[in-house]
Protein backbone atom coordinates (compact mmCIF):
# COMPACT_ATOMS: atom_id res chain seq x y z
CA UNK A 1 0.00 0.00 0.00
CA UNK A 2 1.43 3.36 -1.04
CA UNK A 3 1.54 6.43 1.46
CA UNK A 4 -1.61 8.06 0.29
CA UNK A 5 -3.44 6.65 3.03
CA UNK A 6 -1.31 8.90 5.39
CA UNK A 7 -1.13 11.82 3.45
CA UNK A 8 -5.09 11.63 3.29
CA UNK A 9 -4.88 10.76 6.99
CA UNK A 10 -3.35 13.99 8.19
CA UNK A 11 -5.23 16.74 5.86
CA UNK A 12 -8.83 14.67 7.30
CA UNK A 13 -7.08 15.63 10.48
CA UNK A 14 -6.07 19.11 9.48
CA UNK A 15 -9.37 20.03 8.21
CA UNK A 16 -11.63 19.18 11.21
CA UNK A 17 -8.98 20.98 13.10
CA UNK A 18 -9.54 24.18 10.59
CA UNK A 19 -13.33 23.28 11.31
CA UNK A 20 -12.84 24.28 15.10
CA UNK A 21 -14.03 20.65 15.71
CA UNK A 22 -12.13 20.70 18.89
CA UNK A 23 -13.50 23.53 20.63
CA UNK A 24 -15.96 20.42 22.39
CA UNK A 25 -12.70 20.67 24.63
CA UNK A 26 -14.09 23.98 26.01
CA UNK A 27 -17.36 22.57 27.15
CA UNK A 28 -15.38 19.25 28.47
CA UNK A 29 -13.55 21.63 30.44
CA UNK A 30 -15.91 23.76 31.35
CA UNK A 31 -18.23 20.17 32.64
CA UNK A 32 -14.69 19.14 34.53
CA UNK A 33 -14.46 22.81 36.16
CA UNK A 34 -18.23 22.62 37.47
CA UNK A 35 -18.51 19.48 38.37
CA UNK A 36 -15.30 19.94 40.47
CA UNK A 37 -16.64 22.56 42.54
CA UNK A 38 -20.28 21.62 42.57
CA UNK A 39 -20.10 18.21 43.22
CA UNK A 40 -19.08 18.77 47.05
CA UNK A 41 -21.72 21.29 47.70
CA UNK A 42 -24.59 18.72 46.64
CA UNK A 43 -23.82 15.64 47.14
CA UNK A 44 -21.85 13.32 49.82
CA UNK A 45 -19.33 10.81 49.29
CA UNK A 46 -19.21 10.50 45.77
CA UNK A 47 -16.39 13.58 44.93
CA UNK A 48 -14.07 11.28 43.53
CA UNK A 49 -16.31 9.23 41.44
CA UNK A 50 -18.85 11.69 39.97
CA UNK A 51 -15.56 12.94 38.63
CA UNK A 52 -14.39 10.42 36.71
CA UNK A 53 -18.20 9.07 36.08
CA UNK A 54 -18.61 12.23 34.71
CA UNK A 55 -14.90 12.90 32.68
CA UNK A 56 -15.53 9.07 31.24
CA UNK A 57 -18.95 9.73 30.15
CA UNK A 58 -18.16 12.83 28.47
CA UNK A 59 -15.31 11.88 26.86
CA UNK A 60 -17.40 8.75 25.24
CA UNK A 61 -20.55 10.98 24.33
CA UNK A 62 -18.56 13.95 22.83
CA UNK A 63 -16.61 11.23 20.84
CA UNK A 64 -19.62 9.71 19.69
CA UNK A 65 -20.85 12.22 18.26
CA UNK A 66 -17.79 13.22 16.85
CA UNK A 67 -17.31 10.07 15.39
CA UNK A 68 -20.77 10.14 13.90
CA UNK A 69 -21.49 13.54 12.63
CA UNK A 70 -18.11 13.78 11.20
CA UNK A 71 -17.84 10.31 10.31
CA UNK A 72 -21.11 10.27 8.11
CA UNK A 73 -20.17 13.70 6.12
CA UNK A 74 -16.06 12.33 5.08
CA UNK A 75 -17.24 11.11 1.78
CA UNK A 76 -20.33 12.92 1.14
CA UNK A 77 -18.67 16.27 1.81
CA UNK A 78 -15.96 15.01 -0.69
CA UNK A 79 -18.21 14.31 -3.56
CA UNK A 80 -20.85 17.60 -2.68
CA UNK A 81 -17.53 20.21 -2.70
CA UNK A 82 -16.03 17.72 -5.60
CA UNK A 83 -12.57 17.53 -4.47
CA UNK A 84 -13.12 13.73 -4.44
CA UNK A 85 -13.02 13.70 -8.33
CA UNK A 86 -9.60 15.76 -8.08
CA UNK A 87 -8.07 13.55 -5.73
CA UNK A 88 -8.97 10.33 -7.67
CA UNK A 89 -7.32 11.48 -10.49
CA UNK A 90 -4.05 11.50 -8.60
CA UNK A 91 -2.48 7.65 -8.10
CA UNK A 92 -5.15 6.97 -5.14
CA UNK A 93 -7.09 3.66 -4.97
CA UNK A 94 -10.67 4.40 -3.66
CA UNK A 95 -10.26 1.94 -0.83
CA UNK A 96 -7.45 3.71 0.49
CA UNK A 97 -8.89 6.66 0.23
CA UNK A 98 -11.02 5.64 2.34
CA UNK A 99 -8.30 4.34 4.84
CA UNK A 100 -7.07 7.68 4.69
CA UNK A 101 -10.54 9.77 5.91
CA UNK A 102 -10.71 6.77 8.16
CA UNK A 103 -6.94 7.17 9.86
CA UNK A 104 -7.79 10.93 9.87
CA UNK A 105 -10.59 10.71 11.62
CA UNK A 106 -9.45 8.18 13.92
CA UNK A 107 -6.65 10.47 14.56
CA UNK A 108 -9.06 13.66 15.84
CA UNK A 109 -10.49 11.46 17.67
CA UNK A 110 -7.73 10.28 19.43
CA UNK A 111 -5.50 13.73 20.01
CA UNK A 112 -9.39 15.09 21.45
CA UNK A 113 -9.79 11.95 24.13
CA UNK A 114 -5.89 12.30 25.09
CA UNK A 115 -6.51 16.36 25.56
CA UNK A 116 -9.67 15.49 27.80
CA UNK A 117 -8.37 12.66 29.80
CA UNK A 118 -5.57 15.36 30.57
CA UNK A 119 -8.75 17.30 31.71
CA UNK A 120 -10.26 15.11 33.33
CA UNK A 121 -6.63 14.05 35.39
CA UNK A 122 -6.50 17.38 36.32
CA UNK A 123 -9.70 17.34 37.60
CA UNK A 124 -9.36 14.69 40.07
CA UNK A 125 -5.53 16.08 41.10
CA UNK A 126 -8.20 19.85 41.40
CA UNK A 127 -10.79 17.35 43.95
CA UNK A 128 -7.72 16.70 46.22
CA UNK A 129 -7.53 12.79 44.84
CA UNK A 130 -3.80 11.46 44.90
CA UNK A 131 -2.71 9.44 41.74
CA UNK A 132 -2.96 5.45 42.69
CA UNK A 133 -1.95 2.45 40.70
CA UNK A 134 -5.83 1.56 40.10
CA UNK A 135 -5.65 4.39 38.11
CA UNK A 136 -4.66 2.54 35.50
CA UNK A 137 -8.09 1.04 35.20
CA UNK A 138 -9.53 4.46 34.10
CA UNK A 139 -6.85 5.01 31.33
CA UNK A 140 -8.30 0.92 30.82
CA UNK A 141 -11.32 2.65 30.53
CA UNK A 142 -10.35 5.25 27.98
CA UNK A 143 -9.09 2.87 25.89
CA UNK A 144 -11.90 1.07 25.25
CA UNK A 145 -13.80 4.18 24.45
CA UNK A 146 -11.31 5.05 22.10
CA UNK A 147 -11.72 1.17 20.35
CA UNK A 148 -15.56 2.02 20.53
CA UNK A 149 -14.95 4.94 18.58
CA UNK A 150 -13.07 3.49 16.25
CA UNK A 151 -16.02 1.05 15.60
CA UNK A 152 -18.24 3.63 15.36
CA UNK A 153 -16.19 5.78 12.62
CA UNK A 154 -15.77 2.50 10.62
CA UNK A 155 -19.65 2.55 10.72
CA UNK A 156 -20.54 6.10 9.80
CA UNK A 157 -17.99 5.76 6.93
CA UNK A 158 -19.39 2.84 5.52
CA UNK A 159 -23.09 4.06 5.74
CA UNK A 160 -21.09 7.67 3.90
CA UNK A 161 -20.15 5.75 1.20
CA UNK A 162 -24.11 4.39 -0.48
CA UNK A 163 -26.35 7.22 1.89
CA UNK A 164 -27.15 10.64 2.53
CA UNK A 165 -25.33 12.05 5.86
CA UNK A 166 -29.18 12.09 7.20
CA UNK A 167 -29.53 8.84 6.45
CA UNK A 168 -25.83 7.28 8.01
CA UNK A 169 -26.77 9.02 10.76
CA UNK A 170 -29.83 7.20 11.09
CA UNK A 171 -28.34 3.83 10.12
CA UNK A 172 -25.00 4.26 12.32
CA UNK A 173 -27.14 5.33 15.44
CA UNK A 174 -29.35 2.42 14.73
CA UNK A 175 -26.38 -0.12 14.70
CA UNK A 176 -25.38 1.69 17.93
CA UNK A 177 -28.24 1.58 20.06
CA UNK A 178 -28.70 -2.28 18.58
CA UNK A 179 -25.10 -3.36 19.43
CA UNK A 180 -25.57 -1.93 22.99
CA UNK A 181 -28.75 -4.03 23.22
CA UNK A 182 -27.56 -7.12 21.77
CA UNK A 183 -27.19 -9.22 25.16
CA UNK A 184 -31.19 -8.47 25.74
CA UNK A 185 -31.75 -9.19 22.22
CA UNK A 186 -30.29 -12.81 22.91
CA UNK A 187 -31.85 -13.30 25.88
CA UNK A 188 -35.05 -12.19 24.98
CA UNK A 189 -34.42 -14.78 22.05
CA UNK A 190 -34.08 -17.46 24.82
CA UNK A 191 -37.29 -16.36 27.19
CA UNK A 192 -39.31 -17.58 24.18
CA UNK A 193 -37.98 -20.99 24.25
CA UNK A 194 -38.73 -21.12 20.33
CA UNK A 195 -35.79 -22.59 18.75
CA UNK A 196 -36.09 -20.33 15.46
CA UNK A 197 -36.26 -17.53 16.92
CA UNK A 198 -33.35 -18.27 19.94
CA UNK A 199 -31.12 -19.03 16.75
CA UNK A 200 -32.36 -15.76 14.79
CA UNK A 201 -31.48 -13.69 18.06
CA UNK A 202 -28.10 -15.72 18.61
CA UNK A 203 -27.39 -14.49 14.74
CA UNK A 204 -27.88 -11.20 15.39
CA UNK A 205 -26.13 -11.30 18.56
CA UNK A 206 -23.35 -12.23 17.12
CA UNK A 207 -23.79 -9.78 13.65
CA UNK A 208 -23.94 -6.54 15.35
CA UNK A 209 -21.26 -4.83 16.86
CA UNK A 210 -21.44 -5.31 20.65
CA UNK A 211 -20.74 -2.29 22.08
CA UNK A 212 -21.50 -3.41 25.78
CA UNK A 213 -18.24 -4.64 25.46
CA UNK A 214 -16.52 -1.01 25.73
CA UNK A 215 -18.34 -0.76 29.38
CA UNK A 216 -15.48 -0.15 31.67
CA UNK A 217 -16.89 3.28 33.39
CA UNK A 218 -18.16 1.80 36.11
CA UNK A 219 -15.37 -0.66 36.78
CA UNK A 220 -12.66 2.31 36.59
CA UNK A 221 -14.72 4.89 38.51
CA UNK A 222 -14.34 1.85 41.39
CA UNK A 223 -10.74 0.96 40.75
CA UNK A 224 -11.26 -2.72 40.38
CA UNK A 225 -8.73 -4.26 38.12
CA UNK A 226 -9.72 -4.80 34.15
CA UNK A 227 -8.32 -7.93 33.33
CA UNK A 228 -5.46 -7.87 30.78
CA UNK A 229 -7.32 -10.52 28.64
CA UNK A 230 -9.97 -8.56 27.92
CA UNK A 231 -8.14 -5.08 26.62
CA UNK A 232 -6.42 -7.75 24.00
CA UNK A 233 -9.64 -9.75 23.18
CA UNK A 234 -11.69 -6.37 22.96
CA UNK A 235 -8.86 -4.68 20.74
CA UNK A 236 -8.91 -8.02 18.29
CA UNK A 237 -12.60 -7.74 18.48
CA UNK A 238 -12.48 -3.64 17.11
CA UNK A 239 -9.80 -4.95 15.10
CA UNK A 240 -11.42 -7.32 13.19
CA UNK A 241 -14.75 -5.51 13.07
CA UNK A 242 -13.24 -2.63 11.63
CA UNK A 243 -11.39 -4.34 8.93
CA UNK A 244 -14.81 -5.77 7.99
CA UNK A 245 -16.73 -2.94 7.63
CA UNK A 246 -13.78 -0.98 5.76
CA UNK A 247 -14.04 -3.65 3.76
CA UNK A 248 -17.09 -3.43 3.02
CA UNK A 249 -16.94 0.12 3.01
CA UNK A 250 -14.43 -0.22 0.24
CA UNK A 251 -16.30 -2.62 -1.67
CA UNK A 252 -19.40 -0.61 -2.23
CA UNK A 253 -17.71 2.84 -2.83
CA UNK A 254 -15.46 0.90 -5.13
CA UNK A 255 -18.52 -0.08 -7.24
CA UNK A 256 -20.15 3.23 -6.84
CA UNK A 257 -21.16 5.80 -9.85
CA UNK A 258 -19.17 9.22 -9.28
CA UNK A 259 -20.62 10.33 -12.47
CA UNK B 1 -25.58 58.27 8.45
CA UNK B 2 -25.82 59.74 11.63
CA UNK B 3 -24.08 58.65 14.34
CA UNK B 4 -27.17 58.77 16.17
CA UNK B 5 -28.72 56.30 13.33
CA UNK B 6 -25.36 54.01 13.35
CA UNK B 7 -25.21 53.41 16.99
CA UNK B 8 -29.33 53.05 17.77
CA UNK B 9 -29.28 49.25 16.76
CA UNK B 10 -26.55 48.77 19.36
CA UNK B 11 -28.76 50.68 22.36
CA UNK B 12 -31.47 49.23 21.28
CA UNK B 13 -29.80 45.10 21.50
CA UNK B 14 -28.39 46.84 24.88
CA UNK B 15 -32.09 47.38 26.77
CA UNK B 16 -34.11 45.27 24.55
CA UNK B 17 -32.18 42.21 24.85
CA UNK B 18 -32.04 42.26 28.73
CA UNK B 19 -35.38 43.42 28.91
CA UNK B 20 -36.58 40.19 26.71
CA UNK B 21 -34.38 38.12 29.10
CA UNK B 22 -36.79 39.05 32.08
CA UNK B 23 -40.03 39.10 30.27
CA UNK B 24 -38.79 35.14 29.67
CA UNK B 25 -37.72 34.57 32.91
CA UNK B 26 -40.70 35.86 34.32
CA UNK B 27 -42.99 33.52 32.17
CA UNK B 28 -40.78 30.80 33.27
CA UNK B 29 -41.58 31.40 36.65
CA UNK B 30 -45.24 31.60 35.65
CA UNK B 31 -45.08 28.43 33.69
CA UNK B 32 -43.06 26.72 36.74
CA UNK B 33 -46.02 27.71 39.41
CA UNK B 34 -48.78 26.00 36.91
CA UNK B 35 -46.48 22.81 35.95
CA UNK B 36 -45.01 22.13 39.40
CA UNK B 37 -47.41 19.61 40.78
CA UNK B 38 -47.21 17.90 37.15
CA UNK B 39 -43.74 17.73 37.71
CA UNK B 40 -43.91 16.48 41.12
CA UNK B 41 -46.38 13.69 39.30
CA UNK B 42 -43.93 12.79 36.56
CA UNK B 43 -40.78 12.25 39.79
CA UNK B 44 -42.70 9.74 41.41
CA UNK B 45 -43.99 7.91 38.95
CA UNK B 46 -40.63 8.13 36.71
CA UNK B 47 -38.56 6.69 39.89
CA UNK B 48 -39.65 3.44 39.91
CA UNK B 49 -37.66 0.39 37.77
CA UNK B 50 -33.92 0.01 38.50
CA UNK B 51 -33.66 -2.42 36.14
CA UNK B 52 -35.51 -0.77 32.94
CA UNK B 53 -33.41 2.70 34.17
CA UNK B 54 -30.21 0.04 33.66
CA UNK B 55 -30.41 -0.61 30.42
CA UNK B 56 -32.17 2.50 29.04
CA UNK B 57 -28.93 4.26 30.61
CA UNK B 58 -26.79 2.61 27.44
CA UNK B 59 -23.85 2.04 29.70
CA UNK B 60 -23.92 5.64 31.79
CA UNK B 61 -25.63 3.69 34.37
CA UNK B 62 -22.64 4.73 37.29
CA UNK B 63 -23.25 8.15 35.97
CA UNK B 64 -26.97 7.40 36.39
CA UNK B 65 -26.06 6.17 39.92
CA UNK B 66 -24.54 9.33 40.70
CA UNK B 67 -27.18 11.29 39.71
CA UNK B 68 -29.57 9.67 42.01
CA UNK B 69 -27.71 9.63 44.64
CA UNK B 70 -27.09 13.40 44.55
CA UNK B 71 -30.54 13.81 44.20
CA UNK B 72 -31.45 11.62 47.89
CA UNK B 73 -29.28 13.90 49.12
CA UNK B 74 -30.82 17.04 48.17
CA UNK B 75 -34.31 14.96 48.66
CA UNK B 76 -33.30 14.64 52.24
CA UNK B 77 -31.16 17.60 52.92
CA UNK B 78 -34.30 19.30 51.44
CA UNK B 79 -36.97 17.61 54.50
CA UNK B 80 -34.35 16.88 57.31
CA UNK B 81 -35.31 18.76 60.23
CA UNK B 82 -39.17 20.60 58.97
CA UNK B 83 -42.25 19.35 60.80
CA UNK B 84 -44.23 16.16 59.36
CA UNK B 85 -41.11 16.06 57.31
CA UNK B 86 -41.84 13.11 54.51
CA UNK B 87 -39.29 10.91 53.26
CA UNK B 88 -41.72 8.95 51.00
CA UNK B 89 -39.30 8.73 48.21
CA UNK B 90 -36.20 8.48 49.91
CA UNK B 91 -36.25 4.25 49.19
CA UNK B 92 -36.71 4.60 45.76
CA UNK B 93 -33.82 6.80 45.33
CA UNK B 94 -31.77 5.08 47.51
CA UNK B 95 -33.06 1.64 45.56
CA UNK B 96 -32.64 3.55 42.07
CA UNK B 97 -28.89 4.69 43.02
CA UNK B 98 -28.12 1.38 44.10
CA UNK B 99 -29.65 -0.81 41.71
CA UNK B 100 -27.74 1.28 38.57
CA UNK B 101 -24.08 0.92 40.92
CA UNK B 102 -24.41 -1.81 43.33
CA UNK B 103 -20.72 -0.70 44.35
CA UNK B 104 -22.26 2.66 45.28
CA UNK B 105 -20.44 2.69 48.89
CA UNK B 106 -21.66 5.95 49.67
CA UNK B 107 -25.50 5.38 48.86
CA UNK B 108 -25.92 1.91 51.52
CA UNK B 109 -23.74 3.91 54.33
CA UNK B 110 -24.90 7.65 54.18
CA UNK B 111 -28.79 6.32 53.08
CA UNK B 112 -28.85 3.67 55.72
CA UNK B 113 -28.38 6.32 58.52
CA UNK B 114 -30.98 8.59 56.31
CA UNK B 115 -33.59 5.81 56.65
CA UNK B 116 -32.72 4.55 59.89
CA UNK B 117 -33.07 8.44 61.49
CA UNK B 118 -36.33 8.67 63.67
CA UNK B 119 -38.39 11.95 64.14
CA UNK B 120 -37.96 14.23 61.74
CA UNK B 121 -34.08 13.61 61.26
CA UNK B 122 -35.15 10.69 58.87
CA UNK B 123 -37.52 8.12 57.65
CA UNK B 124 -37.68 6.17 60.67
CA UNK B 125 -37.71 3.00 58.53
CA UNK B 126 -34.51 0.87 60.17
CA UNK B 127 -36.50 -2.63 58.17
CA UNK B 128 -35.11 -0.59 54.83
CA UNK B 129 -32.06 0.45 56.33
CA UNK B 130 -30.99 -3.15 57.21
CA UNK B 131 -32.40 -4.17 53.71
CA UNK B 132 -30.31 -1.34 52.11
CA UNK B 133 -27.50 -2.77 54.20
CA UNK B 134 -28.06 -6.29 53.43
CA UNK B 135 -28.20 -5.66 49.81
CA UNK B 136 -25.00 -4.05 49.73
CA UNK B 137 -23.25 -6.79 51.61
CA UNK B 138 -24.53 -8.97 48.58
CA UNK B 139 -23.50 -6.41 46.45
CA UNK B 140 -19.72 -6.32 48.03
CA UNK B 141 -18.68 -9.10 50.22
CA UNK B 142 -15.21 -7.51 50.51
CA UNK B 143 -16.57 -4.09 52.05
CA UNK B 144 -16.33 -5.22 55.82
CA UNK B 145 -17.72 -1.59 56.51
CA UNK B 146 -21.02 -2.61 55.81
CA UNK B 147 -21.24 -5.57 58.26
CA UNK B 148 -20.71 -3.05 61.10
CA UNK B 149 -22.99 -0.96 59.97
CA UNK B 150 -25.61 -3.55 59.69
CA UNK B 151 -24.60 -4.27 63.35
CA UNK B 152 -24.62 -0.91 64.44
CA UNK B 153 -28.68 -0.63 62.73
CA UNK B 154 -28.90 -4.05 65.15
CA UNK B 155 -27.51 -3.12 68.44
CA UNK B 156 -28.52 1.23 68.62
CA UNK B 157 -31.89 1.00 66.33
CA UNK B 158 -33.40 -2.39 67.06
CA UNK B 159 -31.44 -3.21 70.07
CA UNK B 160 -30.69 -6.72 68.37
CA UNK B 161 -27.83 -7.68 70.86
CA UNK B 162 -27.78 -11.47 69.16
CA UNK B 163 -28.40 -10.50 65.51
CA UNK B 164 -25.70 -7.11 66.57
CA UNK B 165 -22.96 -9.55 67.53
CA UNK B 166 -23.40 -11.79 64.52
CA UNK B 167 -22.92 -8.61 61.89
CA UNK B 168 -20.04 -7.80 63.91
CA UNK B 169 -18.96 -11.47 63.72
CA UNK B 170 -19.76 -12.02 60.29
CA UNK B 171 -18.20 -8.38 59.39
CA UNK B 172 -14.78 -9.52 60.97
CA UNK B 173 -14.09 -12.63 58.38
CA UNK B 174 -13.10 -10.22 56.17
CA UNK B 175 -9.31 -10.50 55.90
CA UNK B 176 -9.51 -7.05 55.41
CA UNK B 177 -11.40 -6.15 59.29
CA UNK B 178 -9.30 -4.47 61.85
CA UNK B 179 -8.72 -6.47 65.24
CA UNK B 180 -11.38 -4.02 66.66
CA UNK B 181 -14.50 -5.74 64.63
CA UNK B 182 -14.25 -9.07 66.68
CA UNK B 183 -13.94 -7.61 69.65
CA UNK B 184 -17.40 -5.99 69.14
CA UNK B 185 -18.57 -9.07 68.19
CA UNK B 186 -17.73 -10.99 71.40
CA UNK B 187 -18.20 -7.50 73.80
CA UNK B 188 -21.98 -7.23 71.81
CA UNK B 189 -22.32 -10.51 72.58
CA UNK B 190 -21.57 -10.29 76.24
CA UNK B 191 -22.77 -7.00 77.11
CA UNK B 192 -25.69 -5.72 74.98
CA UNK B 193 -27.09 -2.53 76.04
CA UNK B 194 -24.05 -1.20 78.09
CA UNK B 195 -22.81 2.03 78.36
CA UNK B 196 -19.53 1.03 77.25
CA UNK B 197 -20.79 -1.15 74.20
CA UNK B 198 -22.34 1.92 73.24
CA UNK B 199 -19.66 4.46 73.64
CA UNK B 200 -17.27 1.73 71.93
CA UNK B 201 -19.87 1.61 68.96
CA UNK B 202 -20.33 5.29 68.34
CA UNK B 203 -16.82 5.65 68.74
CA UNK B 204 -15.49 3.87 65.84
CA UNK B 205 -18.71 5.38 63.70
CA UNK B 206 -17.11 8.29 64.51
CA UNK B 207 -13.56 7.09 63.83
CA UNK B 208 -14.61 5.19 60.18
CA UNK B 209 -16.33 8.32 58.44
CA UNK B 210 -15.14 11.67 57.67
CA UNK B 211 -18.39 13.39 57.12
CA UNK B 212 -18.90 16.51 58.99
CA UNK B 213 -22.48 15.35 59.71
CA UNK B 214 -22.35 12.04 61.26
CA UNK B 215 -19.12 12.85 63.04
CA UNK B 216 -21.15 15.66 65.08
CA UNK B 217 -24.41 13.01 65.03
CA UNK B 218 -21.89 10.52 66.82
CA UNK B 219 -20.15 13.58 68.92
CA UNK B 220 -23.67 14.31 70.23
CA UNK B 221 -24.90 10.63 71.17
CA UNK B 222 -21.58 10.32 72.68
CA UNK B 223 -21.90 13.19 74.82
CA UNK B 224 -25.01 12.26 75.36
CA UNK B 225 -24.18 9.23 76.87
CA UNK B 226 -21.96 10.15 78.89
CA UNK B 227 -24.71 12.64 80.66
CA UNK B 228 -26.95 9.66 80.84
CA UNK B 229 -24.02 7.76 82.27
CA UNK B 230 -23.52 10.43 84.86
CA UNK B 231 -27.16 10.64 85.96
CA UNK B 232 -27.38 6.86 86.61
CA UNK B 233 -24.50 6.82 89.11
CA UNK B 234 -25.76 9.99 90.81
CA UNK B 235 -29.11 8.76 90.66
CA UNK B 236 -27.19 5.70 92.52
CA UNK B 237 -25.66 7.58 94.55
CA UNK B 238 -28.43 9.56 95.90
CA UNK B 239 -29.76 6.60 97.04
CA UNK B 240 -27.11 5.71 98.97
CA UNK B 241 -27.39 9.37 100.42
CA UNK B 242 -31.25 8.24 101.59
CA UNK B 243 -29.81 5.22 103.45
CA UNK B 244 -27.33 7.44 105.65
CA UNK B 245 -29.60 10.75 106.29
CA UNK B 246 -32.96 9.88 105.65
CA UNK B 247 -34.11 12.09 103.32
CA UNK B 248 -33.45 12.68 99.39
CA UNK B 249 -29.81 15.21 98.12
CA UNK B 250 -30.92 18.36 97.12
CA UNK B 251 -27.84 19.08 95.10
CA UNK B 252 -24.66 17.36 93.93
CA UNK B 253 -22.96 19.27 96.71
CA UNK B 254 -24.60 17.44 99.38
CA UNK B 255 -23.35 14.11 97.70
CA UNK B 256 -19.79 15.87 97.96
CA UNK B 257 -19.63 16.42 101.91
CA UNK B 258 -21.25 13.10 102.56
CA UNK B 259 -17.89 12.11 100.82
CA UNK B 260 -19.79 10.11 97.98
CA UNK B 261 -18.28 12.04 95.46
CA UNK B 262 -14.82 13.76 94.47
CA UNK B 263 -15.85 16.09 92.93
CA UNK B 264 -18.81 17.96 91.00
CA UNK B 265 -20.13 16.24 88.37
CA UNK B 266 -21.29 18.41 85.23
CA UNK B 267 -22.87 18.00 81.88
CA UNK B 268 -20.89 18.69 78.80
CA UNK B 269 -21.87 22.12 78.45
CA UNK B 270 -19.91 22.57 81.94
CA UNK B 271 -23.10 23.07 84.06
CA UNK B 272 -23.72 20.94 87.66
CA UNK B 273 -26.41 18.46 87.47
CA UNK B 274 -29.25 19.15 89.40
CA UNK B 275 -31.58 16.90 91.55
CA UNK B 276 -35.57 17.06 91.79
CA UNK B 277 -38.05 16.42 94.49
CA UNK B 278 -38.21 13.09 93.27
CA UNK B 279 -33.95 12.42 93.83
CA UNK B 280 -33.72 12.08 90.20
CA UNK B 281 -31.10 13.98 89.07
CA UNK B 282 -31.41 16.14 86.04
CA UNK B 283 -29.66 18.43 83.75
CA UNK B 284 -29.26 22.28 85.07
CA UNK B 285 -31.82 24.52 83.27
CA UNK B 286 -29.30 26.95 82.10
CA UNK B 287 -27.74 24.47 80.50
CA UNK B 288 -28.47 24.49 76.68
CA UNK B 289 -27.22 20.85 76.06
CA UNK B 290 -29.81 18.39 75.25
CA UNK B 291 -29.72 14.54 75.72
CA UNK B 292 -30.09 13.28 72.53
CA UNK B 293 -33.12 10.62 72.24
CA UNK B 294 -33.09 6.98 72.78
CA UNK B 295 -33.90 4.73 69.38
CA UNK B 296 -37.27 3.74 69.75
CA UNK B 297 -38.44 0.93 67.46
CA UNK B 298 -39.31 1.08 64.19
CA UNK B 299 -42.02 1.06 62.50
CA UNK B 300 -43.96 -2.05 61.61
CA UNK B 301 -42.46 -2.93 57.37
CA UNK B 302 -45.34 -1.92 54.98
Amino acid sequence: MSAMPAVVAINTFREAVRDRVLYNLIFFALLMIGASILVGEISVGIERLVIINLGLAAISIFGLIMAVFIGVGLVYKEIEKRTLYSLLAKPIRRGEFLVGKYGGLLLTLVVNTSLMTLGLAVALFYVGRPFLRSDASILIAVYFIVLELALVTALALFFSCFSSPVLSTLFTLGIYLTGMFAADIRDFGDLTRNPVVQGVARLLYYLVPNFHNFNAIAAAAHGETIPLTLVLHNTLYTLLYVTLVLLAASAVFSRRDLK
Amino acid sequence: MTFSSQTRPVWSAIVGVPLLFALIALLQVRIDAQTRSVAQQKQEMLLRSGTLLRKLSLGYDSLLSDIYWTRAVQYYGARVGTPQANFELLWPMLDLATTLDPKLMAAYRFGAIFLSETGNAGAGRTDLAVQLIKRGIAANPDQWRLGTDLGFLYYWRLQDYPDAAAAYLEASKNPQAPAWVKLMAARVAEKGGSFETSRAIWFQLYDSTSDPNIRRKATEQLRGLRAREDQMQLDELAKQYQKSYRRLPVSTKELLEAGLLNGIPVDPEGFPYVFGPDGKSHLDPASSFVIPPEPSLPAAPK
